[in-house]
């Protein structure tokens, strides 16, 4: 192992002279190379909708789709007003003038409903009438009267259109499922291949509106919105289209702001520590060309940048920087030392380049186990943060040394930075000298912080709670509490009762199930969850069946024969409501219930949607059910998640093991460098259990972040730990050595990510607060167990073993 | 990517506008033809066995069979159906009195044997679909070529016939309500003034209709379309799909106007 070792540094020297005689070749060809990669990046895609969470071949996902093709895009847009008065002549024309210019200039809009065109069905004498509610306009009181008593009296109105208590009103937009290319670009195309165009099979082509289109639709309501929005009229603007869009906005200018302030404050430290600007600039250029080098990798690919990869920029950060500085630091050491330039890259690549590759491949290796995981973007950060690391790596160790030997740069020393150093050796070795000489104690103390963390660990809570992320005064989650105890909920669930028969609807008996199932499931609920209102065909039915019977309210009931059945389907066809293919398919074989719930936390639906499946399985034994919906897919996608990530930081952690074993080149020691390594993150774990943070997706990807720079920490001190032992035989020289040496680069690198994080914590967005804060505190935990727990632990395990032994291993 | 079919869609509107701004007024050689297609003989006294075939975007297929009564009355026409076939629904009528007169809106009455009821539909919305099929109410009857502008835009072949492409544009927004289309083409066949094919845009959800008379037959001197297809499409994709076949077309059939009651529709066949 030995060996292997001395030999991978001697190619590593042979490489920086080789390099460094030819560092102009080497930095050009380097630079048309990522120039190249870099040309990509303009195709990059973002989408931040719940879908992209799922892979493409998710059967949850599948069966979603297929309910949008059948009944179009489920998520609704709600536009809540609340006037002083709903029934009154100037608040219905400001609403129909709402509703009207809503509905001519929303995009892709598939439909819009409010009391201005609520389905309003009756029976006067022989005559039915389907119109809309406001069909005639009311010009009297008594009339506007009429109209409320109506409006307020028709079940299928409330808490939809208005709310219990009739002191809000809704306009409900629904977009389309599908994106479609403007008709005007097809209009002459389409004709001349009319034969085509009449003939093309069904259902081949599949495009669901895009995050973008979406985002074209929402700004366009807020804009129209914003203009009726008064003191005297509230207007509320929430629905799960809307929240995704103002939680992608908030995340983006949240990530952009904080990612160029960890950028700013990471450079600021890197000056003091290193009081050169090219300490500030090659590092950063590393990690920004490393960045930018990734995501062009996903340009490529075609993989949009989804919510929880966001978080990639700042994972790169934080391991291109430590490989930069790591680099630089025993450099500018060595060049203080020798004035020689090449000499000292020849010994840096020697002494760091095995340490520096082993970290970055550790580290890849770990995050690739993410590369199977069921939620998508987690495959993709697992995917692109290990070509990121592995990019950052080549940029390091190919582009860092000819650059550095190109650029002149002065051996000399400042006062300043003199002073510094002086102080910097004087922490170190009080550090090294202390965990040398009490061993046992720093262990057992560890021990008892780390065992109380762990406790902590038990009562972690997982979540996913998007809207809880923004801050409390923001307008969408505002809204979206406001509507939610308003009118029961703003997001839906979907069930689809397949009787796989034609007219298998047409049955009273299954129709007064479905009827059941829907008083039924609005009676459930389960902590702050609840199931708001429940609909489906039968209310059309019970409607017209009632208009048919002088508008008895005791006719709004099910007719119990088929034909009739049947023939109040054909009336209300031809009544002029499109409204029955909301509901049923044209065989009248597939039924959908739909139903309202509110926006809560993402774990919560997933009991309810159990209680459901017991539910339908009992009652609905013969007939096929589906539960979907966007809801549906929220609470797979966090299932998903828990286990998913739960998994992948399994088969991370014993991946890391085995590489640590083959580094350190023994089973005993690279287990025992594990400790270090798990200590970080159990505390992190710790601190989110003590301190109740919700454990979401967002909470998940820092342990990414710690596993990746923990791991780093423990390679660069063990592997130079190893090699001082060998030198020296004594271990706690070797400590003080390691600590001397590369100890400076751990504490740089720490200390300037570890700002770098904390700085997310002044954003507006709880979880990126939190997500600033506990991945600075475990940069910092990383650091202070390599520095104390790694020490301690090799003074004791060394102690036994004889110098000259080692050596010869 | 997205930019770029932004690019494409404006070029293409725009050059799209510019024929439109240089001619605002319709030309006259399409009124003049439209014309013609509005006094085509289209016969009265009608008789005759539908076949609905409703086909849905999985292709499941929907079958019905209704009998159809028709006669003009002045300018007005008024049309009686009975379901035939599916069993559930067989019996049940419909009667419809179509008015020529834009202002007035259709009566038009059902009879459920089930309830034994008739009920008037009151419907000002001839941009319903006709009893589920990817056809409106605005379609069974004729434009008024008073709310069009039209435009010829080219001769083509339909099935090795001379046709001509016309463009009609509603004049306002009232028609675009009403019919449910903000757009038309429409190819008229040169030799019998009939409209063989047509493509309707859509208002809402971005949709257009597609429609292919297949057979064209004369019977007693009439041109008639015995089977019609039409499909629904959004974007290059067919969403559903209507195939209506007529067997049995007789004309004057000397139908008298009490035929067409809600008396008679209640009788049966």
């Amino acid at each position: 192992m030995n060996n292997i070792r001395n030999r991978i540094e001697h190619q590593f020297e042979a490489f920086a002279r080789k390099i460094y005689h030819h560092r102009f070749k080497t930095v050009f060809l380097m630079l048309i190379a990522i120039g190249g990669l870099l040309s990509q990046l303009p195709t990059i895609v973002i989408d931040a909708s719940t879908e992209a969470f799922l892979h493409k071949t998710d059967p949850a996902l599948l069966t979603y789709n297929d309910f949008r093709d059948q009944f179009g895009r489920d998520e609704m847009i709600i536009v809540a007003l609340k006037p002083k008065q709903v029934f009154d002549f100037n608040f219905l024309n400001t609403l129909k003038k709402l509703h009207t210019e809503l509905e001519e200039n929303v995009p892709y809009l598939d439909d819009i409903t409010s009391l201005i065109n609520a389905r309003n069905t009756l029976g006067e004498k022989d005559l039915l009438i389907v119109e809309d509610l406001l069909e005639d306009w009311p010009e009297t009181e008594k009339q506007l009267q009429t109209i409320k008593q109506r409006a307020m009296s028709n079940p299928m109105y409330e808490n939809m259109l208005i709310s219990k208590d009739g002191s809000s009103t809704t306009i409900i937009i629904r977009t389309q499922s599908r994106s479609s290319m403007s008709p005007e670009n097809e209009i002459m195309a389409g004709f001349e291949n009319f034969d085509d165009a009449i003939e093309t099979p069904t259902g081949t082509e599949r495009k669901y509106l895009t995050d973008e289109e979406n985002t074209e639709v929402i700004q366009a309501v807020e804009k129209i919105v914003e203009k009726y929005r008064s003191p005297d009229l509230p207007i509320y603007l929430a629905g799960s289209p809307a929240v995704v869009h103002f939680l992608k906005e908030a995340m983006m200018s949240d990530m952009m702001k904080f990612m160029l302030l960890a950028v700013l404050t990471v450079s600021i430290l890197l000056y003091i520590m290193f009081r050169r600007i090219t300490g500030v600039v090659l590092p950063m250029l590393i990690v920004i060309l490393s960045l930018l080098s990734t995501i062009s990798l996903m340009a490529i690919t075609g993989i949009p940048i989804k919510v929880p990869t966001e978080i990639l920029p700042s994972f790169i950060l934080a391991v291109g920087v430590g490989s930069s500085v790591h680099i630089l630091a025993i450099f500018f050491h060595r060049l203080r030392k020798t004035n020689n330039k090449e000499e000292s890259i020849v010994y840096t690549l020697g002494h760091s380049g095995l340490a520096v590759m082993m970290t970055n491949l550790t580290t890849a290796a770990g995050l690739m186990s993410f590369a199977n995981a069921s939620v998508a973007p987690v495959a993709e950060i697992g995917i692109f943060a290990s070509a990121g690391i592995l990019l950052a790596f080549i940029y390091t160790i190919v582009l860092l040394p000819p650059l550095i030997a190109i650029i002149p740069l002065s051996s000399k020393k400042t006062e300043s930075l003199r002073k510094g150093n002086r102080i910097m050796d004087k922490v170190l070795e009080n550090i090294g000298r202390f965990s040398t000489t009490h061993p046992r104690k720093i262990l057992f103390v560890s021990f008892c912080i780390i065992a109380i963390a762990f406790t902590g660990i038990f009562s972690i809570r997982f979540s996913h709670f998007p809207l809880k992320w923004l801050p409390e005064t923001n307008a969408i989650r505002v809204a979206t509490e406001k509507i939610d105890k308003a009118l029961n909920g703003s997001m839906s669930m979907e069930i689809l009762f397949k009787t796989n028969r034609e007219n298998g609807l047409y049955e009273p008996e299954l129709l007064n199930r479905i009827e059941t199932a829907a008083v039924d499931f609005e009676k459930m609920s389960n902590k702050e969850m609840f199931i708001g209102k429940a609909w489906s065909v039968t209310t059309i039915l019970k409607e017209i069946n009632q208009a048919l019977n002088e508008n008895s309210p005791a006719a709004y009931t099910i007719p119990q024969n088929e034909p009739m059945v049947a023939q109040e389907f054909l009336l209300f066809e031809n009544s002029g409501s499109d409204d029955l293919e909301d509901f049923v398919d044209s065989q009248f074989s597939m039924a959908r219930l739909t139903l309202k719930v509110p926006f809560v936390d993402g774990i919560l639906y997933d009991p309810l949607e159990e209680e459901i499946t017991t539910y339908l399985n009992k009652n609905f034994p013969d007939v096929d059910f589906q539960i979907t919906g966007l809801v549906a897919l929220l609470a797979k996608t966090f299932n998903n998640t828990i286990t998913s990530m739960a998994e992948s930081y399994l088969i991370a952690l014993v991946i890391i093991t085995l590489m640590m074993i083959l580094l350190i080149g023994r089973i005993r020691i690279g287990l025992l460098s594990m400790i270090p390594n798990l200590v970080p993150i159990i505390l992190m774990l710790g601190v989110i259990g003590w301190f109740g943070f919700p454990m979401d997706l967002f909470t998940m990807m820092v342990a990414s972040i710690a596993i990746g720079l923990a791991v780093d920490d423990t390679i660069h001190f063990m592997h130079n730990f190893r090699r001082y032992y060998e030198q020296s035989g004594d271990p706690k020289k070797a400590v003080l050595d390691t600590l001397h040496s590369t100890g400076r680069a751990m504490l740089v690198t720490s200390v300037v990510l570890s700002f770098g994080f904390f700085i997310y914590m002044f954003a507006s967005m709880q979880n990126i607060i939190r997500f600033g804060f506990l991945t600075g505190f475990t940069i910092i935990m990383a650091l202070a167990s390599d520095y104390l727990i790694a020490p301690a632990l090799m003074v004791l395990v060394n102690k036994t073993t004889m110098p000259a032994q080692r050596s010869e291993i | 990517m997205n930019f770029i079919y932004r690019l494409i869609g404006l070029t293409m509107l725009i050059t799209l506008l510019i024929p439109v701004s240089f001619s605002i007024a319709d030309d006259e050689k399409a009124r003049e033809i439209m014309n013609k297609v509005d006094n085509r003989d289209d016969g009265d006294n009608q008789t005759s066995d539908m076949i609905m075939t409703l086909i849905d975007k999985n292709n499941k297929k929907r079958i019905r069979k209704i009998s159809v009564f028709s006669k003009d009355k002045g300018e007005d026409n008024l049309r009686l159906m009975f379901f035939i076939h599916p069993a559930d629904v067989k019996d049940t009528s419909f009667l419809t009195w179509d008015y020529d007169d834009p202002d007035k809106d259709d009566d038009q009455w059902l009879y459920l044997p089930a309830l034994k009821k008739t009920k008037r539909i009151a419907s000002s919305d001839k941009s319903d679909s006709f009893m589920g099929s990817d056809l409106n109410y605005s379609d069974m009857t004729s434009r008024n070529l008073e709310d069009y502008d039209f435009f010829l835009k080219k001769d083509i072949q339909v099935r090795g016939k001379d046709a001509w492409v016309i463009e009609a544009v509603p004049r306002s927004r009232e028609v675009i309500d009403e019919t449910g289309y903000t757009k038309s083409l429409l190819i008229v066949q040169k030799d019998n003034y009939y409209v063989v094919r047509a493509v309707n845009w859509e208002k809402t959800g971005g949709y257009t209709k597609y429609m292919d008379v297949v057979t064209l037959e004369q019977i007693d001197g009439i041109w008639v379309g015995t089977e019609m297809h039409v499909a629904k499409k959004k974007g290059r994709q067919t969403v559903h799909k209507t195939i209506l076949k007529f067997d049995n077309v007789k004309f004057n059939q000397g139908l008298e106007e009490d035929q067409f009651t809600v008396r008679r529709m209640e009788k049966g066949l």
